[in-house]
């Protein structure tokens, strides 16, 4: 019997922790959060309520989806605990909001916070790269997100490596489990291209692990642009102001993940007739050019030849000029003694014969007078 | 040198690309390298869109854990 044992304290403690983890290895509370505080920016304190009943929780800021006041209702998981001085508590192992307004009311307060540091400035973003090679993708390999993103990605585009890292989307284990995928595409040898993350459409609470503050803080970090789709157009996620470029839906990503084949088979055709009339062009400007320079040298033999022409004619006149037969034309004679042409009446004597040349014929002539 | 074709990748082939239009887009050409620069741009051309037509995406899914 129970009460015949008597136990000490530390005993007694040691008695009911084991008792609950046996009992109560894990429990889901939901609740109003009152109470809540945060100590030398590690250990958080918080109370959940009802109108009856009000239950101790304490965990660290790692346990944290974000900033968090009184008043929301959140949903914790946890194990409860006999602490040897502090009493009783349960161990937060996870927390987040529930219900559309205490989300919204999380997700503003945690918008305002990573705004004020400017982790959704536009001036961060980086463009994706226009042809990735591989890509890294975080989802869950059995949603229609990832059906639809891979289907839509083989429609647009080939020869992408894609890396699959299998993802919860949602739910406790969700925010971790994304923050460890993305790590671990920006902690390999060879960074990939592009970091593709993406879930379907869904409620407030299946999208809450997209504006949980550890995954928006690791899409803000990573060193591999970022695409973020989250939901349907609407959704707008803090992962999704956070990343580099955001689609509107997993479709959507692929769209903006790769080019689209026929696209760019198009432009290729273009390039080729272009580049075709490019060398057609070259060809008939080279052409037009010969001919230029044929015409050219054309004319300058013309000119030469008639420059020639008219030194011939010139030099012709000139050498009419010195011929003896103008000469003669003109009444000149030439006169000569045996064979000799005379130019001077010495060494002439009476009764010499002389030849007498004149322009059509020639006369013998006898000297009388001297 | 088919062997090194072979393992181009597109984006590469789209760079090769680029520097002949760029070439070509420039003032000074020389025909004879014109028509070799062609040869190449054409070449290049059908193997973009081979590639176009026949790559397919190849899915690797990462056998890491991303639970601890």
């Amino acid at each position: 019997m129970m009460q015949d044992l008597v136990l000490t304290p530390t005993e007694f403690v040691a008695l009911v922790n084991q008792t609950f983890e046996a009992a109560y290895p894990l429990v889901v509370i939901e609740g109003e959060l009152s109470n809540f505080r945060v100590s030398k920016n590690r250990w958080i304190y918080f109370d959940l309520q009802d109108e009856q009943a009000s239950v101790k929780f304490f965990g660290t800021v790692y346990n944290l989806p974000g900033p968090l006041e009184d008043g929301l209702t959140v949903n914790v998981v946890g194990y409860p605990r006999l602490h040897p001085r502090f009493g009783f508590s349960v161990n937060i192992q996870s927390i987040a909001p529930v219900g559309e307004g205490s989300i919204k009311k999380a997700a503003d307060l945690l918008k305002a916070k990573l705004q004020a540091e400017g982790l959704f400035d536009p001036a961060r973003k980086r463009s994706l790269p226009p042809v990735p090679q591989t890509i890294g993708l975080v989802t869950a390999a059995n949603s229609a997100a990832y059906s639809d993103f891979i289907k839509i990605l083989n429609e647009r585009w080939g020869g992408v490596e894609i890396q699959l890292a299998d993802v919860y989307v949602q739910g406790q284990q969700a925010p971790l489990q994304i923050v460890r995928a993305i790590e671990h595409f920006n902690e390999l040898p060879k960074l990939p291209d592009l970091l593709v993350i993406t879930r379907g459409g869904g409620s407030a609470e299946d999208l809450a692990s997209f504006s949980d503050e550890r995954v928006v803080r690791a899409v803000s970090a990573s060193r591999i642009p970022t695409l973020v789709a989250v939901g349907h157009e609407i959704d707008v996620s803090l992962a999704e102001l956070a990343a580099d470029q955001r689609a509107s839906t997993p479709s959507n990503a692929a769209q903006m993940a790769v080019p689209s084949r026929s696209e760019v088979i198009g432009q290729l055709h273009n390039l080729r007739l272009g580049l075709s009339s490019q060398l057609a062009q070259d060809f008939s400007q080279a052409g037009s050019e010969l001919s230029q320079d044929k015409k050219y040298l054309t004319s300058q033999v013309n000119l030469y030849i008639k420059d020639l022409r008219s030194d011939i004619t010139a030099t012709r006149k000139l050498v009419r000029v010195f011929d003896p037969l103008t000469a003669l034309k003109r009444g000149y004679a030439i006169v000569s003694r045996r064979g000799r042409h005379l130019s001077s009446i010495k060494g002439i004597k009476l009764g010499d014969r002389l030849d007498i040349r004149l322009s059509d014929g020639a006369l013998g002539a006898k000297v009388e007078e001297i | 040198m088919a062997q090194s074709k072979k393992t181009k990748t597109y984006q590469q082939m789209a760079e090769q690309l680029a520097e002949l239009i760029d070439w070509f887009e420039s003032d000074k050409v020389n025909l004879d390298e014109a028509v070799t620069k062609y040869a190449q741009a054409m070449e290049l051309l059908e193997q973009m869109e081979n590639h176009l037509k026949t790559a397919e995406n190849k899915i690797k899914k990462i056998s890491a854990k991303f639970d601890e």
